[in-house]
């Protein structure tokens, strides 16, 4: 029988649909198949309590690649980003550091504390963002494999070579001291405020199960540089109606041109004969066929359970095996009565409308992931708090407010494991230590969601938890993402496909792992 | 060229008489330049010297491994005749009380003595050893010539280059990956990838964090074991095999080869200045004041000494003296020196002669990441990472009358202590009595054996050997502080900005426990650029 479908996309998180969108717009006929009732994968907004609605996981965007943005006319179909106006940092003396949407006023406000890191910022913020201009174009393009000597390879790599020598010599080093150093020694040739240091060295930490003195942690910092490439303001933002919304314009901008989508469809296998994939079947039995089959999932479920493993090279089997997942992030959503009242920053005022970071030293955070190193979740851990209900009123009942709470450490394999009660323990650890900055959130708690790594794992499928599909470290990049030899999208099965952000570049509602799959599908399928 | 006088009686002045010192000083003056070789200490051979730290007892604390010597200095300096012995230096990890594993180099007994915890392991374990011998192999090649760069690469390069890259695809797709996948990761989670057997990975987690102020946990600490396996032979876990006639024969070796070169050698000579005109060196101060004009000066001290404290910093230019500053060394090795009586018992260890190689008495992964964990925060482990050696067991003549020395490396004992903190003598006594109470511990009795204990912090192995923070590594071996990036990035080939000024320590590429690596490619980059006649050496 003829496949009725040129191409189906295994799971509905963002990179499937963008890989789906594309195909379609391609002319190929594309069937998404998505396992739980909503699509969007890690980026889902749902009324997790009568009237407040949260961007249950990923809940900021600004990694999303701009050509996407344009090539899928996304604002068409209902993106719509919101800037998120500030970062403040509340200190153990009462005191706080912000940064602010107006760069003048951040330098304002650095100058309080530090003249010379107000300095130090500038030429800071300047090198980031020529070292993200020096990344994009490697982002962009499809990993070459440094071990073979085909024509396409060795021109990807004279291609990469070139690249950096163009760079020049003192950008080539910049990068990569970036590449291998730890957050928190990187920004200590910089700055000298121990507040604004343990604030920025947060990014080099998130999804990662690294401290901030842990080297390769600076590429995570980097990574999250990203989204200031276009310049302008665009920094990170919210989606108005959750990160949701974004998932659900990218699915509008897929159907318009014509990917089916079906939801609560959940994959089995992957239907695999002769080593060639011929289609899907699901739980229930229906089976599916298709030209061609491409897996949004990450590594582990990609490799291992919609395949079997007989169908791999032993190599890919024991690289997927050492693929590093150890989700050590958490999330707590709250649903307040009225807004948290901190006591650096007393009453409603414009901090409210950004991010607030429990992040006072790096010490802070190195103990935070001290603990979680040996099996717990840290007793005072980092977090990144939002309430996007300031900035979207639709996201709660009126006078009400949701908070969106990102919380490191919390490792997913926990010793003596995850139960209910240690879920409450560590709901009660991050209530805690946010009280000590605002004592009044107790009181405004109306309902609490704690997600560990486990439920993280267990609502999305996410390997271990972990929110970038497999950990950002070095020896897990570009030509090495998901296993060497294989981060060029394909897979030692002929029509079978990975484009989720397990592979290069990865990480982030950034949809660039299911562009490219989607270019790299178009380029070699006819 | 600036003028300079006539540089005075010599044409290049050497600073520091370890082993790069002395190898520069050799290499040069075999090549007819007049040399003056300065030594601050007495004696000569730098962290490997030997010193007698009791009345009849003598010990090189730092020169427990005495590195790797590249091909191309044996030959260039005829060094040929200097052997190593060949003797077994087996890895011993306590397990605990009365219980050890001994990793022989020859991979079939220690297959065996593996057999005994896991058979997997067991099985699996001269596939390891082979594979980090081939890895740290294709980086011994990279640390024979100057470091690749990609502002420096010049055509002349290329046949250099090309070389390297043939080695490298020498290596196979395989081990193309597993070389490029191993320089980031931490060893803790190599070994994890290999092993399930907690002892094994402990004993060569070891190797991963040698004079690194990380724990096992840590990325990078997977390329920190293959630095140090570098020219070790295959099967051996950690290090190369000592020299045939003791710590010193090598230092006593290569000073021969440099008189034999008409080097003029100087002990109790400490720098204090190097005099600079028009951006080039054109001579050294002495700490007595004296003044030694020349054309050139190498420079073996650290990089942050040479450049920041010894050169005027008008000359330099304040982003390069920034990058200078930002070195790190991080200092966190001690060392404690033990005079005994005789050889102590250690219940349950397979032979005294483990006791010729390295015996960690550290037994589990976590146990060396919890002693990191204290040195993050400027303070000494509680329970420190403990490795013992008894060189007497390979050279009597270090202690007179068949006595023993043993030496404990203690890590992590951090130079930089928290705010107030310093290293006086009741904090460097009570490391040592934790030390003495951890050997205890698995040689019940062992007190008794002690005649002298003479324990160094890192402040006094700073003192003693000249050497920052008390960092042997002269600058630790972050993946951002080697090759081109050593010691500050685009400054990786031994010059420095000043014309005549070279630097050729332990500090610069290749690193540290490649002996003489260093003071060789200085000492050629130096001839090349008197050679090419553009600007002055």
């Amino acid at each position: 029988m003829t496949p009725r479908y040129d191409a189906i996309i295994v799971g509905g998180g963002h990179n499937g649909l963008v890989a789906a969108a594309y195909l379609a717009r391609a002319g190929r006929k594309t069937l998404v198949l998505e396992r739980r009732h909503v699509v969007g994968g890690a980026a889902v907004t749902e009324e997790v309590f009568p009237g407040f609605k949260f961007s249950v996981f990923s809940y900021v965007v600004s990694l999303l690649r701009p050509e996407i943005i344009r090539d899928l006319e996304l604002p068409r179909h209902g993106l719509q980003i919101l800037p998120l106006e500030s970062t403040v940092t509340p200190l153990d003396n009462g005191d706080y550091l912000a940064g602010w949407a107006d760069p003048d006023e951040t330098r304002r406000e650095l100058c309080r504390h530090s003249p010379r890191d107000a300095d130090a910022a500038v030429v800071f913020g300047r090198l980031m963002h020529h070292m993200a201009m020096a990344v994009k174009p490697i982002l962009a393009m499809v990993p070459p494999d440094p071990t073979s000597l085909s024509p396409g390879d060795l021109a990807g790599l004279l291609k990469l070579g070139g690249h950096f020598r163009s760079l020049g010599a003192e950008r080539f080093h910049a990068l990569h001291k970036l590449m291998t150093m730890s957050s928190a020694d990187y920004l200590d040739e910089w700055f000298e405020f121990g507040p604004l240091k343990a604030t920025k060295s947060a990014s080099g930490i998130i999804g990662t199960f690294l401290g901030p003195r842990s080297p390769g942690t600076a590429y995570v910092l980097l990574h999250h540089y990203m989204g200031e490439l276009d310049g302008a303001f665009r920094a990170w933002g919210f989606q108005k109606g959750g990160t949701g919304a974004i998932s659900e314009s990218i699915a509008s901008a897929a159907r318009a041109h014509g990917v089916t989508i079906r939801t609560g469809a959940a994959v089995e296998r992957v239907l695999v004969r002769n080593g060639e994939a011929t289609g899907v079947v699901l739980e229930g039995g229906e089976e599916i066929a298709a030209k061609i089959v491409v897996s949004g999932l990450d590594p582990r479920l990609t490799f291992t359970h919609l395949v079997e493993s007989k169908e791999l090279p032993d190599s890919l089997v024991e690289a997927v095996r050492r693929f590093k997942f150890r989700g050590s992030s958490g999330k707590v959503n709250l649903a307040l009565a009225g807004l948290p009242n901190f006591t650096c920053l007393p009453g409603e005022g414009p901090h409210l409308r950004g991010a607030v970071s429990i992040s006072p030293s790096v010490e802070y955070l190195e103990r935070a992931y001290d603990d979680a190193k040996y099996g717990e979740f840290s007793r005072h851990p980092y977090m990144d708090i939002v309430i996007p209900s300031m900035i979207d009123p639709n996201m709660a009942p009126p006078g009400k407010h949701v908070m969106s709470v990102f919380v490191q450490y919390a490792p997913y394999n926990l010793n003596g494991g995850w139960t209910d009660a240690k879920r409450e323990a560590f709901g009660d650890a991050v209530v805690d230590t946010i009280s000590r900055y605002a004592p009044n959130l107790k009181s405004l708690i109306l309902h609490r969601q704690v997600l560990t790594p486990l439920d993280i794992e267990r609502m999305t499928g996410l390997t271990e938890g972990n929110i970038f599909q497999g950990e950002l470290a070095l020896q897990q990049l570009f030509f090495m993402r998901p296993a060497p030899r294989w981060a060029k999208y394909r897979t030692p099965i002929r029509g079978y496909w990975q484009c989720g952000a397990g592979t290069h570049p990865g990480g982030g509602i950034m949809g660039a792992s299911g562009r490219l799959a989607a270019m790299e599908i178009l380029r070699s399928t006819p | 060229m600036s003028a300079a006088g006539n540089g005075g009686a010599f044409d290049v002045v050497v600073i520091g008489a370890g082993a790069n010192g002395l190898v520069a000083a050799a290499r040069m003056g075999k090549a007819g330049l007049r040399v003056l070789l300065l030594e601050r200490g007495e004696s000569l051979g730098g962290q490997g010297a030997v010193m007698e730290f009791a009345p009849g007892f003598r010990a090189a604390p730092l020169g427990v491994d005495p590195g790797w010597v590249p091909p191309a200095v044996v030959r260039g300096l005829g060094l040929e005749s200097l052997s190593a012995d060949t003797a077994d230096i087996p890895l011993s990890v306590a397990i605990a009380p009365g219980s050890f594993l001994t990793l022989s180099r020859d991979a079939g007994r220690a297959a065996e003595a593996i057999r005994t915890h896991s058979a997997t392991d067991a099985a699996k374990w001269p596939a390891f050893t082979n594979q980090i011998h081939r890895l740290a192999g294709f980086l011994g090649e990279l640390y024979q010539t100057p470091a690749p760069d990609v502002g420096l690469t010049s055509l002349g390069d290329m046949p250099a280059l090309l070389g390297l890259g043939l080695k490298y695809r020498a290596l196979g797709g395989e081990g193309m990956i597993e070389f490029l996948r191993t320089l980031p990761l931490s060893v803790w989670e190599l070994l994890d990838d290999w092993f399930e057997c907690g002892p094994l990975k402990a004993a060569v987690a070891t190797g991963g964090i040698q004079d690194y102020r990380q724990g096992p946990r840590s990325g990078g600490t997977g390329f920190v074991l293959l630095h140090h396996l570098v020219g070790a032979p295959v099967g051996s876990m950690r290090g190369r095999l000592p020299w045939r006639g003791g710590p010193g024969a090598f230092t006593d070796a290569l000073e021969q080869v440099a008189r034999r070169a008409g080097v003029t050698i100087r002990t109790g000579a400490a720098v204090s200045r190097i005099m600079v005109r028009d951006d080039a060196a054109t001579g050294v101060v002495l700490a007595n004041g004296e003044e030694i004009a020349t054309r050139a000066v190498l420079s073996t001290a650290d990089p942050t000494r040479t450049l920041l404290e010894w050169v005027d910093p008008v000359w330099l230019d304040p982003e390069f003296m920034h990058a200078v500053g930002n070195i790190r060394y991080r200092g966190c090795t001690a060392v404690v020196m033990f005079a005994l009586d005789a050889i102590p018992a250690f219940p349950g260890l397979a032979s005294s002669d483990a006791l010729a190689g390295v015996v960690s008495l550290t037994p589990t992964v976590v146990a060396l990441e919890k002693a990191a964990d204290a040195a993050k925060y400027g303070d000494v482990s509680e329970n420190p990472h403990v490795e013992l050696t008894v060189p007497t067991l390979r050279t009597p003549t270090l202690a007179d009358g068949g006595k023993q020395v043993l030496i404990a490396r203690v890590h992590y004992a951090p130079y930089r202590l928290r705010e107030g903190a310093t290293w006086d003598s009741t904090r460097r006594d009570a490391l040592a009595d934790r030390v003495t109470a951890a050997i205890e511990a698995v040689s019940p009795g062992f007190g008794a054996h002690v005649l002298h204990r003479v324990a160094m912090s890192p402040k006094d192995i700073e003192e003693r050997y000249g050497l920052r923070e008390g960092a042997p590594s002269q600058g630790e071996l972050g993946l951002d502080q080697i090759l081109f990036m050593r010691p500050v990035a685009g400054w990786g080939r031994h010059a420095t900005p000043l014309e005549g000024l070279y630097l050729g320590g332990v500090g610069t590429h290749p690193g540290p426990g490649i002996a003489g690596g260093a003071g060789w490619l200085a000492a050629n980059r130096l001839l090349e650029v008197r050679r090419s006649g553009k600007g002055r050496a």
